[in-house]
């Protein structure tokens, strides 16, 4: 790591992310989802004191009775944001959570998209993430279409911006032309570095960005205030305690 | 899945979703889910999917009692998915004299939709009840490497399921003593 603070790859990702999430909206995640339930407690104490937060499975941010209730309220358009994590991800915007290999004959078959492949309609903004960034995981065409990039005609569709973020990267889905593109770069990573490690064509044009760069107070308030919440409130308290580094 | 369950329980050939167009979800399964033109809107169109009905669920429970009533863990879709299938089965950790209702341990699913009850405590091992006990992550994993193979799992299955004479026998090939569990609550 680059940036000076000698971060974790969850607590790289996790600031990224926690820019995503708004004031209020309502952000999102699944059950088994430690590094976006750190990205949205860390935004709403960076930037969104009103963000209204929702991590399936927890004890204080899940308003929900069973899973149909959340699924429901997405569908509802009740939710602004939603974080997906997936095994592989194309250049057609697809994510697959299904199967690890060739579909027919999988070197392992995944638990499947619990609703994502739903969710990747209902929700307005959708931020996938992937804690590597290579060529297995950047493919050219997903082995298993678990959650659809494009959608047939005439079929309603809420998502309206879906962005990717890596330890090296951003990518952003372009709704236009239904290409992932290349939005920025973060710091201590090439361009070069960036499509070497990807599996299909990046598009780029012209200039890439720099992504922001990580700052110090990100990094202290991840690690005081909202380490000590998520172990004192238990969500995610083991994975707090082991993967965000003490101030 | 969830989709074709609802529709099972609300006794509705099929039910609308939102999303899933597009995926190898449908195109795997083209019997299951059909993309339709929305009935009340001709602008649109909609992923329906089939009605499942299941000719017999089988769940595991906390407590039972002699009419059929049931609690279940907290949280879940066993009650839908009792709805939708012909025949349900529950185990359950204890029988009762009766399973209250208002029982804040678990939520309660009445007799009508339960065929049979079955004593079998710790009966969701090697998965564990909340509050009752872990799952043995032991006995998970050898699960779930076995099931790498038809040959590793055939050989899983004639270990702890058809080899196996009772309840009590697979206790006791896991090592566990059901008595204890009595005095564990």
């Amino acid at each position: 790591m680059t940036t000076g603070f000698d971060l974790t790859i969850e607590e790289h990702l996790a600031i990224l992310m926690s820019r995503e999430v708004n004031d209020w909206e309502t952000s999102a995640c699944g059950a088994l989802s430690f590094i976006p339930a750190t990205a949205m407690l860390l935004g709403r104490e960076m930037r969104a004191p009103n963000a209204e937060i929702i991590i399936l499975g927890s004890r204080d941010y899940s308003p929900f009775v069973t899973g149909k209730d959340f699924h429901f309220h997405a569908q509802r358009g009740q939710l602004d944001l939603f974080f997906i994590s997936a095994i592989e991800i194309d250049q057609h915007g697809n994510f697959n959570l299904h199967v690890i290999g060739d579909r027919d004959e999988p070197d392992v078959l995944m638990p499947g998209q619990y609703g994502t492949g739903m969710l990747y309609y209902a929700v307005p903004r959708i931020v996938m993430f992937r804690t590597e960034h290579t060529r297995r995981s950047f493919v050219d065409q997903v082995n298993y279409v678990s959650g659809a990039g494009t959608s047939p005609d005439g079929v309603s569709r809420r998502t309206r911006e879906v962005k990717v973020i890596t330890p090296m990267a951003k990518l952003n889905f372009n709704q236009e032309s239904r290409i992932m593109e290349l939005g920025s770069v973060h710091e201590g990573f090439s361009v070069d570095q960036v499509v070497e490690n990807t599996g299909f064509n990046l598009g780029i044009q012209g200039e890439i960005d720099t992504t922001p760069q990580i700052t110090e107070e990100e990094v202290h308030t991840l690690r005081t205030v909202v380490k000590s919440h998520m172990i004192d409130s238990e969500t995610y308290p083991n994975e707090a305690a082991n993967l965000i580094r003490e101030p | 899945m969830y989709t074709m369950i609802q529709a099972g329980s609300m006794g509705v050939p099929f039910t609308s979703t939102l999303g899933y167009a597009g995926t190898d979800i449908l195109e795997r399964r083209p019997e299951d889910f059909k993309i339709i033109e929305n009935p009340f809107d001709s602008q649109e169109r909609t992923v329906v999917a089939k009605a499942m009905n299941p000719d017999v669920a089988i769940f595991h429970g906390l407590k039972g009692d002699r009419l059929g009533n049931v609690l279940v863990q907290k949280h879940g879709e066993e009650l839908l998915l009792a709805q939708a299938s012909r025949r349900v089965i529950v185990t359950v950790e204890e029988i009762v004299n009766s399973v209250d209702f208002e029982d804040s341990d678990g939520w309660f699913i009445p007799a009508i939709h339960v065929s049979a009850v079955v004593h079998a405590p710790l009966g969701a091992h090697p998965t564990g009840v909340p509050g009752l006990y872990d799952a043995d992550e032991d006995r998970i994993n050898e699960y779930v490497k076995a099931s790498g193979t038809d040959e590793s799992f055939g050989k899983y299955l004639n270990r702890y399921v058809f080899e196996v004479g009772s309840h009590q026998q697979y206790l006791e090939l896991v090592g566990l003593r059901p008595e204890l569990e009595a005095v564990a609550r």
